[in-house]
């Protein structure tokens, strides 16, 4: 492997373990030094990890107490175990010391949508376990089947500093399948996997598949009448295999119990309100047709996708759930002004919305790594900064229920944590080191593996 | 004439409220009648991407031309000022790579040689993409045929006077660029119909076929022109073909040869071809893996038009880094970075800005990516670009440093004239009234084959 600690010609991204690490627990940097080659594990994973660490000096960005100066985050045995003041918090003996000077701290960032583990090379089919396309009701799918825990992308996208994020399937079927979280950072699947089915993926918008082909085809569905008619029927099934095997379940019950049916089986958590329904709708219309539904049958729902519904903000802030916005880059409808959609989180934040912001986008490129440019994009347009911050990490967790493990600088949540040479949200900042369940993870990856190996072209080139 | 005492930046307090006055009529009088003759944008933070960074400096425009530039400048007294206190000021953003305003017609993809096709022909100048690129500050752009052929069509200079007639949004005197492919697309389209070519092999054997027929095609007309100029009264003219007129304008050195291509063989073998056919390569386009062989590449005086960050959507694009912009610059290759899509056209100023990130750009050596140096590319750099006396006045006033994420482009100047203005209600726009035209999917021809 090619994992090592050598400075990066004149660049500042891997120079964290080998520039900010000392050692007054004596033996770290030595250590790393010592046997660069033993640091790494299967799957880019830390052979050895330190079970005590302490970020010292930085300004830290807690998201649920302010900003501290000067702060120390220690992590021990994955947690964070304190949060505080450099003044009034210890750096307990023995514990591997990262210097933060100068540099800002802030927990992990969560992607509230993404197709890791999904995809490869999208143009190569074969790379691809995007969306089941046989049927649109396909609730039994469930992303844990496909992720695969090894892809390129996840070392690519983590060292810009997200921790956390949730696979769904592409968003082409009304109901595509059940989504996972996951943390980016493990040697197989099973460590990777948080949460498996933590949410039901449904859309309800233009471009969801129609079996039967588009308006004028002779196979049902072909309208969005009939999508959203389908959409009801699946519920309403699942309603009744529940009550016969309510029934199946009773002691004077005669006959056979239902033949167990695991497309009814996957929806009865969320008929029960149990998990979330991540429901996608683009445009005004879409979002009450999905609403619509969403109350008929009390769907616990977090909107997404919402871009193109600014003629509905006040409707949407009165149905009191939470939206993960956009993508902030879709592009405007004809005739919308060139800031309809960048304007949109601070819109509905304002309306009291609780907002998160995914790296899904209409493009070739998704990636995680962009998540906080969208973020700092929203500031621009007017959404606090305070709130951008939270769009990526507090706001998320909570909606998918585990705001008390992710999403902030706090005691007893996991140490997911990033130290980086400026403001997160800026283009311009650098990472330099992140911290998945306290392990302090190789800042490198197949990207930075290519970039080390050609450097010394520029070496050359370069005037001395 | 010198310019009032009270433009000085430092005495500039005592006269806030007269500025202020004077730049609210202006505004006004610039979006309802013919702009001034003169015009001082004062006290911005002026990025001029080629004399570095003035603090509390202001650019005189005279006549749609940068007429003075400093900390002073000399404009007549009567010249409109237009405040800039705590603003930027940029050149206009310049996208070498664009398929915006085209409709459905990026790519003929009838035959993998189609040199004469006019990109001008498919040009829908009310289309929605224009408008949102101009609000991100993109004042010049080169639309370009598909990459489904190997030697595309022949792409249309604009400058993005969004409102104005077809006519008067073609960027005057600018060179006619061609677009050339290599690599995946040409085989998969052709490929995909059994047809040639279908390999990288076929790729290449398909273009150097073609100047072999265009050789010949000059061959004849030179014949012709001998027998002619001998007085022959009874020779017969060849036949004039557009697609060879064209070829042959390529071997003629008349146009500028834009390259799709990703892979650093196809950058030399394409460099190999150029040089045995005898024309010059002005850019690579994508170019995600110039990294590799910068330094062979830098010496052919080539430049490339990269995306900031894309990788992986395709197998050609597998070996692609964000650090490759940076690296190929300190390579000696010319280096700019361009949007291929509606999307990014509009914040090409934040692509830029993570050139600071990726690899330690400074913030002039990032503006020069999205200003002087598509320009170049573009053969228009004598024009646009950079903030320089005479060239034309193509300004963007941003509220703060374009390479920021919270960076917003405020007010749009093309040769002189307020065209785009976020101050105002409605579109922001000063000189478009009308119904915009939807844009395309998202006007990123190269993707992943979805529209070749």
């Amino acid at each position: 492997m090619n994992f090592h600690l050598k400075t990066a010609h004149g660049f500042t991204t891997l120079c964290a373990l080998a520039l900010c690490l000392h050692a007054p627990a004596q033996s770290a940097h030595a250590k790393a030094e010592a046997k660069p080659a033993s640091a790494t594990g299967p799957n880019g994973t830390v052979a050895d990890p330190p079970n005590l660490v302490a970020i010292t000096g930085g300004k830290l960005l807690t998201i649920t107490h302010g900003t501290i100066e000067d702060g120390v985050v220690v992590l021990r045995e994955g947690k964070i175990v304190a949060v505080g003041a450099a003044s009034s918090t210890r750096v307990p003996k023995g514990a591997q010391v990262f210097d933060a000077h100068g540099m800002t701290v802030y927990p992990g960032l969560f992607d509230a949508e993404t197709h890791l583990g999904l995809t490869e090379v999208e143009a190569d089919e074969n790379s691809n376990d995007l969306v089941e396309k046989s049927d649109e009701i396909e609730p039994q799918m469930r992303v844990v089947d496909a992720f695969h825990a090894e892809t390129v992308r996840i070392p690519v996208n983590r060292i810009n500093g997200v921790t956390n994020a949730i696979v769904a399937p592409a968003a082409e079927d009304s109901i595509a399948g059940q989504d996972a979280l996951i943390q980016l950072y493990g040697r197989d699947s099973d460590t990777m996997i948080m949460t498996p089915d933590i949410a039901l993926a449904m859309n309800f918008d233009g471009a969801v598949r129609r079996r039967g082909g588009g308006t004028g085809a002779s196979k049902f569905p072909s309208t969005r009448m009939g999508v959203a008619s389908q959409l009801r029927q699946a519920f309403l099934d699942t309603q009744h295999y529940m009550d016969e095997q309510a029934a199946a379940g009773k002691p004077d019950h005669k006959g056979e119990p239902p033949k167990k049916d695991l497309k009814y089986e996957a929806l009865i958590p969320y008929l029960k309100g149990e998990k979330p329904v991540v429901f996608g709708a683009y445009e005004s219309n879409e979002v009450e047709v999905a609403m619509g539904i969403a109350k008929e049958f009390h769907l616990k729902i977090i909107l997404n996708h919402v871009s193109h519904a600014q003629d509905l903000l006040d409707t949407i802030a009165s149905y009191h759930v939470p939206v993960i916005v956009g993508s902030i880059y879709d592009a405007p409808l004809a005739n919308e002004r060139y800031d309809a959609v960048f304007s949109l989180p601070a819109e509905l934040q304002k309306r009291g919305v609780k907002i998160a912001l995914s790296s899904i986008s209409d493009g070739p490129v998704s990636d995680s790594r962009n998540l906080p440019y969208a973020a700092g994009y929203a500031v621009a347009y007017g959404l606090p900064y305070d709130e951008a911050l939270k769009a990526i990490t507090l706001n998320p967790a909570e909606m998918f229920g585990v705001g008390d493990k992710l999403g902030s600088l706090d005691v007893g949540k996991i140490g997911n944590v990033v130290i980086a040479n400026g403001d997160p949200l800026d283009v311009r900042t650098s990472v330099q080191q992140v911290f998945i369940a306290g392990v302090p993870i190789p800042m490198s990856n197949r990207q930075t593996d290519l970039r080390d190996e050609y450097m010394p072209l520029t070496e050359k080139a370069r005037p001395q | 004439m010198v310019i009032p005492s009270f433009l000085c930046a430092n005495r500039v307090g005592r006269f806030a409220v007269v500025l202020a006055a004077m730049a609210a009529a202006s505004g006004l009088s610039l979006a309802q009648s013919a702009s001034p003759t003169d015009m001082v944008i004062h006290n911005a933070t002026v990025m001029t991407v080629t004399q570095g960074t003035i603090e509390h400096g202001s650019v005189w425009v005279h006549q749609g031309k940068i007429a003075g530039v400093g900390a002073t400048v000399n404009a007549p007294a009567d010249a409109v000022i237009v405040d800039a206190s705590g603003k930027f000021l940029t050149p206009g953003i310049v996208d070498p790579h664009s398929h915006s305003a085209l409709g459905n017609d990026i790519n003929e993809a009838t035959s993998p040689v189609t040199p004469s096709m006019m990109m001008i022909d498919a040009f829908d100048n009310s289309d929605a993409a224009l408008y949102q690129a101009l609000a991100g500050g993109v004042t010049t752009e080169l639309l370009l045929h598909g990459s489904a052929n190997m030697i595309g069509g022949q792409a249309v200079v604009i400058k993005n006077k969004f409102g104005l007639s077809r006519e008067q949004m073609l960027f005057p005197g600018a060179p006619q660029s061609i677009k050339f492919a290599s690599g995946e697309n040409p085989k998969r389209v052709y490929g995909s119909r059994n047809e040639l070519p279908s390999t990288r092999m076929g790729n290449f054997e398909v273009m150097r076929q073609a100047f072999e027929d265009a050789k010949a095609y000059m061959a004849s007309w030179d014949a012709y022109n001998a027998k002619v100029a001998k007085g022959d009264k009874d020779a017969i003219a060849p036949k004039r073909d557009l697609k060879l007129e064209a070829l042959a304008d390529v071997l003629r050195g008349k146009l500028l040869v834009q390259i799709h291509c990703y892979r650093p063989d196809e950058f030399l073998t394409e460099e190999a071809i150029a040089k045995q056919y005898g024309y010059k390569i002005r850019a690579f386009h994508h170019a995600l893996e110039m990294y590799k062989v910068g330094d062979q590449i830098a010496p052919t005086g080539t430049a490339i038009a990269t995306f900031a960050d894309w990788w992986g959507f395709k197998d050609e694009a597998w070996d692609a880094i964000p650090w490759n912009a940076v690296m190929s610059m300190h390579e000696g290759v010319r280096v700019a970075l361009k949007s291929d899509s509606n999307d990014y056209v509009r914040r090409l100023n934040q692509e830029a800005g993570k050139m600071v990130h990726y690899g330690g750009a400074t913030e002039e050596e990032a503006l020069r990516m999205i200003t002087l140096n598509p320009a170049w590319i573009i053969g228009v750099d004598d024009r646009v670009g950079s903030i320089d006396v005479g060239k034309d006045a193509d300004l963007v006033i941003w509220n703060m440093d374009p390479l920021s994420t919270y960076a917003r482009a405020e007010k749009v100047y093309i040769d002189g004239d307020l065209f785009f203005d976020s101050s105002l209600p409605g579109f922001g726009t000063t000189r478009f009234h009308g119904v915009m035209h939807a844009a395309g999917f998202s006007g990123a021809e190269d993707e992943d084959g979805d529209g070749l």
